[in-house]
């Protein structure tokens, strides 16, 4: 089609698309200079672009930093395991809810179990310290009372990390389920009525039709969040991690938040700020890639 | 489709409101300069100018007021603003985001504050390091005589850097920072004396555990303990040795705003104490998941506490943890005791630099010279009074030339100075004139039937004190390395506390050699070369 | 015989797990509610878990009786909606034509707007940004910097491929126009992601604070998590307090905090269950297919 043709059928698509691409460009894009940052010795008076360039110095600071490699390690660690555990947690919990006959129930239980999602992590903090906590922690209460061992829950590193693991999931399941749930409406109907008269098991059925069905979104949602294995957000390691834990809490968003906020050094920050990008941006796009050839799905 | 939301704005408000709109779209718009009504206009020739002050906002204005218009805001407008022909206009920044703000105002260049302050020393010392902030000397020596009288020497050298005045430093009215605090009531119980020594305390801990006076079911925790530094520095500075002047300046670590004992003899001696007391079940398990101090507030409350380190005051608040003890536990008794003891037989322990919060104006503005009149306005004594306690008969009464609070006093008269720590910056605290009258004054705030204890605390707190040590230059890799230290020093503390006791030295030796790797170094090799540099003058 | 047993298993083990599941994400909420009805002696020494100790409403009559927050649950509110209703039309008109495989120059857009996924500008030229677009301290800076999240503009483009693509090429035929395909055959076969992603945008505004510290002055425009991280905020630094030199009556009581916490989430919480008859299966889909 010549591209006169082309845009006689199509200006309509264009039209919808400018205004979007304005925003990218303006909200977006436009403040992307703060980028040089990273590559100047930022000075507050002389703002951006009056600071003077140093180039990859303060790459070989932060490369240089002890620190930086731990956070980036505990980054991937942690970020791994949530792939393993609570990135699974939604899609079941989306089918069991899809699952649920009781109407009624089936309502009541999806509402409650996005709750979480809505308390803010500084009172999880205290919530979790109530629950876990070794001397006096409602699950330890239990414990000790049963005569066995307190479990140091929040100070051993290795007890931490499931508790860590748990209360993601505990924090982000119920919400994840939403976008599974909008997912499942697609399903055509018939082809369950199909699988009865087959006499296909439950099991079998959520195999062969349900997760088939659900595949674009899982593999979208999985691209993503392997886009985003190096960065974390602060709020959960800082909220669950404590200082005896350090070891693994420290992360790399808690790390800059050290370095660069708190210390007032921008360019510190700018620069992991920007390994981050390009490490995400090449996961997130060799993921896509891997996905197209295996599954013929992706993000774009 | 851009307008700013208007709602129910007074006539002034809405008069400044307008005329910063219109600022911000021509910049140079002087049509609304009406001078007000109120007032004696004695320089009605000038004309009229905008002074921005930064506010501390922490969410807790009362219903009627805003942090932007309130009775100490308008107070100021009428008394100081009007009559110098000057519109206040007040830059809330939130507390908690104090820092983060303030950077991002400075970085943006315009719309900064003319009066802007922080607690951060290390904030202070970058802005005037990278050469954004007025040399606000000369301007005192100009304007400010109430001011400078106010704040003394002392007080204004914490706001030099490299010799300069970029900052005038709000002035304490008190120093003393920790007391610690013994159930009475169980001392009682078992027959014994308050401990006088750290030994003693130690016995006395084991008592407690064992014998569990307060019948708690096995749940007693002889030393409360956390992780903020009222519970630990006490404990920790007592074991410091004895230092040489040179020892003193170089081996201390100053992070954030605070002095670190790290690599003073004898710092090690009292993590190999806590470490024993912890091993031996007489500190709380979970010291270290309290960074807010709350578990231990509830710990005392329910009687499961036998001592702790605590700012001085704070037990003894109205409803506060002695008033909900005592709901609690019929008969709880909470004595200020000074128990801890160093080498020489003192009770040392930390008090704060006899500065509060660094003021300083952007040199980006052009109301230095009435910034510097506001504070000096703020400083005359008479001002300051009527700021810091209110109206007489609604807010105070006069008894023994201290304010006393007025009991019961109504919601408008509370109202009133709910914000007054955070508008009167030029001083931390109550100023009175004198030590004793500001502490008579902070003693008096208390609930009356805990009076007696409250002063005990305070003469403890300010006994035997530790002065933080003030170096002639800031000291650069403590600006850099400051946070990241303090995470350390405080890791340090919860890891070897809780280790087994043979493996204390092991998990010592791995963390002090990480905390000297991650800047510790640095810190000691500037000291050393700016004490030498100190020296040699 | 055998399957129906294995059935009746399978949706007992379904309804037990789901019941736990339900009540550990029930149980903080409680915990929050029952400090926000009692008093203060209880809360300090730790003695509310599930259900108010020394039962008392007191906490509330603060929070309704404050002008201030009655104002700012209306602004916020008012904020929610606008900023929705932007992002869905934003969301829309993007994803709709990125949704056309042989759109051209469809990589290039995408690769536009996934950079932002990953790169930033930071906060300070952000900040500058709005100042020079004149939009500090009103309800736009609120809005305007967030209109489109990439990642639920990627969502709402793998829903729209997965309509069936035989649906518009008829339209197509019809001759009918690429708008009215999306108003007409798109957006209603959609409704249940659009209703997904409208969630996710107000929520995430609802909860969001962190440009308001940055962007708003005027305490009329403070939304209610703002407010309500202040008060939260202000017991974190209590320590602090001493060295200020400030009074206690700058603490906040326990229980205004759990039922400001209650009095801001109760409004976004009731929306989902609303927006749940809007989760219909796609019943024309069948149909078509079939």
């Amino acid at each position: 089609m010549s591209w006169n043709a082309y845009f006689r059928r199509y200006w309509q698509l264009y039209a919808l698309l400018a205004l979007p691409m304005a925003y990218f460009i303006i909200f977006k894009y436009g403040p992307m200079y703060g980028i040089q940052i990273a590559f100047k010795d930022f000075n507050f008076f002389q703002g951006i672009m009056g600071s003077e360039w140093i180039g990859f110095e303060a790459f070989r600071e932060v490369f240089g930093m002890r620190d930086f490699y731990i956070t980036l390690r505990n980054t991937l660690m942690l970020n791994f395991l949530d792939l393993l555990i609570s990135f699974p947690a939604p899609l079941i919990l989306a089918i069991m809810l899809y699952e649920m006959k009781t109407l009624w129930f089936k309502k009541l239980s999806q509402t409650i179990l996005y709750i979480p999602h809505f308390i803010s992590w500084v009172i999880i903090g205290g919530i979790v310290y109530q629950v876990f906590g070794t001397q006096s922690g409602m699950i330890n209460n239990v414990i000790t009372s049963l005569g066995f061992e307190a479990i140091p829950f929040l100070t051993d590193k290795n007890d931490w990390l499931i508790t860590y693991l748990l209360v993601g999931v505990w924090q982000s399941a119920g919400w994840g389920t939403i976008i599974y749930l909008a997912a499942l409406t697609g399903i055509n109907k018939e082809l369950f009525e199909a699988a009865g008269i087959d006499g296909a098991g439950r099991l079998k059925r959520i195999w062969h039709i349900t997760l088939p069905g659900l595949r674009s979104t899982i593999v979208v949602l999985l691209i993503i969040n392997l886009g985003h294995m190096i960065s974390i957000g602060f709020e959960r390691p800082y909220v669950i991690g404590n200082l005896a834990v350090r070891e693994y809490a420290d992360v790399l968003s808690t790390f800059v938040y050290r370095i660069g906020l708190q210390s007032g050094q921008y360019t510190l920050a700018t620069v992991v700020g920007l390994f981050q990008a390009v490490v995400g941006l090449v996961f997130v796009l060799g993921a896509n890639y891997t996905s197209k050839k295996l599954t013929d799905e992706g993000i774009m | 489709m851009f307008g700013k939301k208007k709602s129910k704005l007074g006539s002034k408000k809405a008069m400044l409101v307008l005329g910063l709109s219109c600022s911000l779209l021509f910049t140079a718009c002087s049509a609304n300069k009406e001078p007000e009504a109120s007032g004696g206009n004695d320089g009605a020739s000038k004309e009229r100018v905008t002074l921005k002050v930064e506010v501390f906002d922490r969410g807790n204005s009362p219903a009627g007021s805003t942090i932007t218009d309130n009775y100490l805001t308008n107070f100021i407008q009428e008394n100081f603003g009007d009559p110098n022909n000057i519109d206040l206009e007040y830059v809330p920044v939130p507390r908690s985001e104090e820092v983060e703000k303030l950077n991002v105002l400075m970085a943006s260049g315009s719309n900064v504050p003319d009066i802007v302050f922080t607690y951060d020393p290390n904030t202070f010392n970058r802005y005037a390091k990278q050469g954004g902030l007025t040399d606000v000397g000369p301007l005192l020596d100009e304007y400010a005589p109430n001011l400078k009288a106010f704040l003394g020497e002392d007080v204004l050298g914490y706001g030099k850097f490299e010799g300069t005045q970029f900052a005038v430093p709000a002035k304490r009215s008190y120093v003393g920072k920790y007391a610690s605090f013994i159930r009475q009531d169980w001392l009682d119980k078992l027959g014994m004396p308050v401990p006088q020594t750290t030994e003693e305390l130690y016995e006395t801990l084991k008592a407690f555990k064992e014998k569990d006076p307060g019948e708690t079911g096995g749940q007693v925790i002889p030393l409360g303990m956390t992780i903020a530094s009222a519970q630990y520095e006490p404990l920790i500075w007592s074991f410091i040795k004895p230092v040489s002047e040179e020892e003193r300046h170089t081996l201390v670590q100053q992070l954030g705003s605070n002095d670190y004992p790290t690599l003073l003899p004898g710092f090690k001696d009292a993590l190999q104490f806590m470490n024993k007391l912890y091993n031996e079940g007489l500190m709380s398990k979970d010291f270290g998941l309290d960074k807010d101090k709350k578990k231990l507030g509830e710990d005392v409350a329910t009687g499961k506490v036998g001592f702790y380190s605590e700012d001085d005051i704070n037990p003894f608040y109205e409803k506060g943890t002695l008033d909900t003890l005592q709901q609690n536990v019929p008969g709880a008794q909470l004595a200020s005791v000074d128990v801890y003891t160093n080498e020489e037989g003192k009770h040392a322990k930390p008090m704060y630099a006899p500065n509060g919060m660094y003021i300083m104006i952007p040199k980006s503005s052009e109301r230095a010279v009435e910034a510097i009149k506001y504070l000096e306005w703020m400083a005359t004594s008479d001002n300051l009074f009527k700021l810091q306690n209110g109206i007489e008969g609604e807010n105070y009464t006069m008894v023994e030339d201290i304010p006393v609070a007025v009991e019961n006093p109504t919601e408008e008269a509370l109202n009133r100075m709910y914000n007054g720590g955070d508008m009167i910056i030029v001083s931390n605290g109550k100023q009175l004139g004198s030590l004793e009258k500001n502490l008579k004054a902070r003693a008096m705030q208390m609930p009356k039937k805990f009076q007696e204890q409250v002063e005990a605390a305070q003469k403890i707190a300010n006994s035997d004190v530790i002065a933080p040590v003030l170096m002639d230059r800031p000291i650069e890799a403590q600006t850099k390395y400051g946070t990241t230290l303090l995470d350390k020093f405080n890791e340090m503390i919860v890891k070897t506390t809780m280790s087994k006791p043979d493996q204390f030295d092991s998990v010592y030796e791995s963390m002090l050699k990480d905390y000297m790797a991650s800047g510790g170094q640095a810190i000691l090799d500037e000291r050393t070369a700016v004490y030498k540099e100190m020296q040699a003058q | 015989m055998r399957e129906q047993t294995a059935n009746r298993v399978f949706d007992t083990a379904n309804f037990i797990v789901l019941l736990v599941s339900t009540l550990v994400c029930l149980a903080p909420f409680l915990h929050i509610a029952a400090i926000s009805l009692s008093s203060a002696g209880p809360i300090l020494s730790g003695k509310v878990s599930l259900l108010p100790v020394d039962f008392n409403v007191e906490a509330y009559t603060k929070v309704f009786s404050d002008a201030s927050m009655i104002r700012s649950l209306g602004f916020t509110v008012l904020l929610t909606g606008l900023f929705t209703l932007l992002c869905m039309l934003m969301t829309i008109a993007l994803g709709y034509p990125l949704s056309k495989k042989n759109l051209r120059g469809r990589k290039g857009f995408m690769i536009v707007v996934v950079i932002t996924m990953f790169f930033s500008g930071g906060i300070i030229p952000e900040y500058i940004l709005i100042r020079n677009l004149n939009l500090l301290d009103s309800i736009w800076a609120l809005v305007l910097p967030g209109l489109i999240n990439p990642f639920y503009l990627i969502i709402l483009i793998t829903f729209f491929n997965n309509i069936p693509e035989s649906l518009e090429e008829s339209a197509e035929i019809d001759g009918s126009s690429h708008f009215r395909t999306l108003l007409g055959i798109m957006l209603p076969l959609s409704l249940p992601v659009i209703t997904t992603l409208s969630l996710f945008y107000a929520v995430g505004r609802w909860n969001g604070f962190t440009d308001t510290l940055m962007y708003i002055n005027s305490p009329e425009l403070y939304p209610l998590q703002l407010k309500l991280y202040q008060l939260i905020q202000n017991n974190m630094i209590t320590d602090l307090l001493q060295m200020e030199g400030a009074q206690m009556a700058t603490v906040v009581p326990e229980s205004l905090k759990a039922a400001s916490v209650i009095f801001a989430t109760v409004p976004i919480l009731i929306v989902y269950p609303w927006l749940q008859r809007y989760f219909v299966s796609g019943v024309m889909l069948g149909a078509v297919k079939g």
